[in-house]
């Protein structure tokens, strides 16, 4: 028989071999360990432990095991973080640390977690297991969960834990006072005192000089003018910064400063930040309003302001920033003077006749009559009567304080 | 069924291969090419192979690592085609949920990921150490053709971009949306049939689920079956044109010393009826220095190389996690968007061509992105014919004789290397050049 032919290559690509196989052991072994190493593990067996010493073996026996999950089919959901946040339903640890603290009854019992998952409440990617991606705190994921310890990185003026509240908004966008959502409550009056309306569209109404905000939450972050803004590069704090100053933020805005608290800054740009557009099944929010409520008085306000003498003074937009209390009309911004007296009191501020100043306006309203609100000279004309006609009624008002508007 | 022997017996006629399987330690050239004839994954396998043509320096077995990623991505694509759903309302959840939950899953879509990137790279590597030794030339073999393995070998790697870039869209996040968008915007810019070429591709005007489904269709049926019948067929010219350009130089250096060319090897009947068959010379293939038998030689270093694969995949998807961004949105353009990495090159040349005159503004995606990726491959497919270098040239790292042409071809690459550079790393918000040690501006973010 032929003899082999003899090679030079056995010895050494053998031990190449060798060391290649070891490799893929040693690059078995660590996948399998990378799969397996979850801090899950370590909370459930801790949690198990606390079970064990409170209540017995017995008790801790039965906890479940592995990666749990809440499957809120109806909102698409499906939040694992009953996995290392075992005691949510389990009574008895309300007391104890994160994550083995009991969920507080209450709000579970018109949310129940089967229904609604943990997410939808409190934020966070509830598909995740490992405490950084659960909790949002990752790059790539825009809904973080709403926490205290968020609240004080913000320093919320008020409570810490208020950040969530925004979610409950989300359903709760049409309720007047939402019971336990005091920031949102807090900036909802402040959305009627303010007038926003007079200027924005907010669920299907209101004036047209400033965006719609019906949905401003589903603005991206990077749809923000952000070059302004210093510290916190997010959307919630350019909210925060423009409701303290925004003409700092975005210039040449025409919206005014109203001097705002903190508080109240905040709790507006929680309320910017809730305004999303989500589908809810009709189920979920079956016990809040579907629509904005306006009252019978404040549809009986607004209609006889509108059609009232001082009609005009709305349709045209002055009432924006003048009331002409003389007329009945109130402004929700006033941010500028009444009209009622402007016949003398342009001559006292201006020195000019009231003729005069409209058809050569200085100063704030150069601007606007020549940007916002944009008279004919026969509409300059009609401004003029019925300036004339009010402060007319003012100064009958005046003879008579018996029958003076107050504001 | 019985184990490879280690001891093993004669077979029990002449011609007869009792062995089902192979031995590992053959005790003589008939018994290791036994095994060559008698195992079907063996059979591209000559029987014995030149030392020169195995060695590593040569080919760096590139190509065998190439097929060895391309066997790790359809062995990790299995799963992902169980766990992935290809719908625009449930993909994003999917791919979150095969990195979040499922067993070994994040590892699973690394390793496709981590694959399919090395699969690039190490294709364009074997293309380059083609070109660089000539190795798309004939020899001295009857009926060779490895112009049009050549041919083959650039349709193969323009697959293998295409899986890539199908495979891009599917987890269906932001980075796939957009990369997909500037990738397909490239192909609309084609004068005349562009929009149409691009609305053929993802199925409509805007990239939605038909697009996805499109995308998905040719990233796991379409393209991966088109390329594993080009490689069976570029195996199969491999063999026909008498293995690798290597072992033709061998035989030329061999017969300048002798000139008495016998030709006893041959691998089709017909072929030797037609004298079309590659032949290979009697000197080179007997001569007991110059060569070894397949099985164990060649068998080995295949496995060092396909298991040496495997293995820095496997460990490199350990420590490299695949990016997941926000889910798709069409409203909202992440910036920079920018193509898939193996793009960027023609998307750096299309922002360098374009020129702005006031407002009048020269697009440059037909000169970026067609008529210079289009002379490149044009280039590319057809310079075995433009090539008129000797024989001798084959088969040999940068010949004298094919110095100027390489040193074209190096300059080319260098150029591509150093556009997908500034595109990968220097390219930040609104395509604004940044050096590596300036800061982007801060990404905003929601809360």
């Amino acid at each position: 028989m032929e003899k082999r032919t003899s090679s030079p290559y056995p010895r050494i690509d053998r031990l190449v071999l060798a060391i290649v196989g070891v490799t893929l052991v040693i690059g078995t072994g660590l996948f399998m360990w990378s799969d397996r190493a979850h801090d899950w593990r370590y909370f459930q067996a801790e949690f198990r432990q606390m079970v064990a010493e409170k209540f017995g073996d017995d008790k801790a026996a039965i906890l479940p095991s592995g990666v749990q999950q809440i499957w809120a089919g109806e909102l698409s959901r499906a939040d694992r973080c009953v996995t290392c946040h075992q005691a949510v339903n389990y009574k008895g640890f309300e007391q104890a640390e994160h994550p083995y603290r009991t969920h507080p009854a209450e709000p579970l019992k018109l949310h129940p977690q089967e229904d609604f998952g943990c997410t939808s409440c409190h934020g966070g990617q509830g598909w995740a297991i490992d405490t950084a991606a659960a909790h949002g705190e990752v790059a790539h994921w825009e809904e973080p969960l709403l926490s205290r310890t968020l609240g004080e990185e913000y320093t919320l003026a008020g409570n810490k834990n208020a950040l969530m509240q925004m979610n409950c908004n989300t359903c709760h966008r049409y309720d007047r006072e939402t019971k336990g959502a005091e920031a949102i409550n807090l900036a909802k009056r402040l959305i009627n005192e303010k007038g926003c309306r007079a200027c924005h569209v907010v669920n299907g109404f209101g004036g047209t000089i400033g965006p719609d905000l019906t949905n401003v939450g589903e603005k991206a972050p990077e749809q923000y003018d952000m070059s302004r803004l210093s510290g916190q590069r997010t959307a919630f704090a350019w909210h925060m910064a423009h409701f303290k100053d925004p003409r700092a933020l975005s210039a040449g805005t025409v919206m005014p400063n109203f001097n705002l608290t903190t508080e109240q800054a905040q709790a507006l740009s929680m309320l910017m930040l809730s305004w999303r557009r989500q589908e809810i099944p009709a189920r979920f929010v079956s016990g809040t309003p579907r629509t904005d409520p306006r009252s019978a008085e404040e549809l009986k306000a607004e209609e006889a302001m509108k059609t009232g003498p001082g009609g005009w003074f709305v349709q045209t937009g002055c009432f924006v920033c003048h009331s002409i209390s003389a007329l009945g009309v109130r402004s929700p911004a006033q941010i500028g003077p009444d009209l009622s007296n402007a016949v003398e009191d342009v001559q006292s501020r201006f020195g000019v006749t009231i003729d005069a100043f409209l058809a050569n306006p200085t100063g704030t309203m150069s601007v606007v009559l020549s940007r916002q609100i944009i008279l004919t000279p026969e509409q300059k004309q009609v401004a003029i009567g019925k300036l004339r006609e009010a402060f007319a009624e003012y100064q009958r008002q005046r003879g008579a304080p018996a029958t003076a508007i107050s504001k | 069924m019985r184990l490879p022997s280690l001891t093993r017996t004669k077979p029990e006629a002449p011609n007869v291969h009792a062995e089902p399987l192979w031995s590992l330690r053959p005790q003589s050239d008939r018994e290791a090419g036994d095994a060559v004839v008698s195992n079907f994954m063996l059979h591209w396998f000559p029987a014995k192979i030149s030392k020169a043509a195995m060695a590593w320096s040569y080919s760096f077995w590139l190509g065998t690592i190439s097929a060895a990623l391309f066997f790790l991505l359809i062995l990790s694509g299995l799963p992902l085609l169980f766990l992935y759903v290809p719908s625009v309302e449930r993909a994003y959840q999917s791919v979150k949920d095969i990195e979040f939950v499922i067993t070994f899953g994040s590892w699973i879509r690394a390793v496709h990921r981590i694959s399919a990137h090395l699969m690039v790279i190490v294709v364009v590597l074997h293309l380059v150490r083609v070109f660089l030794t000539g190795a798309y030339k004939n020899g001295v073999g009857r009926g060779q053709q490895r112009e049009v393995n050549w041919v083959i070998g650039v349709v193969m790697f323009l697959t293998t971009l295409f899986l890539s870039f199908t495979g891009y869209l599917l987890p269906w996040d932001q980075l796939a949306f957009w990369a997909v968008t500037v990738g397909t915007n490239i192909a609309s810019s084609i004068p005349a049939i562009g929009p149409g070429v691009r609305e053929l591709l993802i199925g409509g005007r805007n990239i939605d689920q038909p697009t996805l489904i499109r995308f998905y269709v040719l990233h796991v049926v379409f393209l991966p079956g088109l390329l594993g019948v080009l490689f069976a067929y570029h195996m199969w010219r491999v063999r026909k044109d008498g293995g690798l350009a290597r072992a033709d130089a061998e035989t030329v250096l061999e017969s300048a010393r002798a000139t008495e060319v016998v030709p006893t090897k041959t691998y089709t009947l017909l072929g030797m009826a037609r004298g079309t068959a590659p032949t290979v010379t009697a000197r080179t293939m007997a001569a007991p220095n110059t060569t070894v038998n397949a099985v164990p030689d060649l068998t080995r270093r295949a496995l060092i190389a396909t298991l040496g694969t495997i293995a820095v995949v496997s460990i490199m998807s350990v420590f490299i996690a695949s990016p997941l961004e926000e889910p798709a949105n069409a409203l909202i353009t992440p910036n920079p968007a920018k193509a898939p990495w193996y793009f960027l090159w023609l998307q750096e040349i299309v922002t360098d061509t374009t020129i702005r005159i006031g407002s009048f503004t020269l697009n440059g995606a037909f000169v970026g992105g067609v008529i210079l990726p289009g002379v490149l491959v044009g280039l590319l497919t057809f310079w075995p014919w433009l090539d008129r270098s000797s024989l001798r040239a084959a088969g040999v790292w940068l010949p004298r004789e094919r110095r100027r042409q390489n040193i074209v071809f190096l300059l080319l690459i260098l150029g591509v290397l150093l556009l997908t550079f500034v595109g990968m790393v220097l390219r930040g918000p609104y395509w604004n050049f940044y050096w590596p040690w300036e800061i982007w501006p801060e990404i905003p973010g929601r809360i």
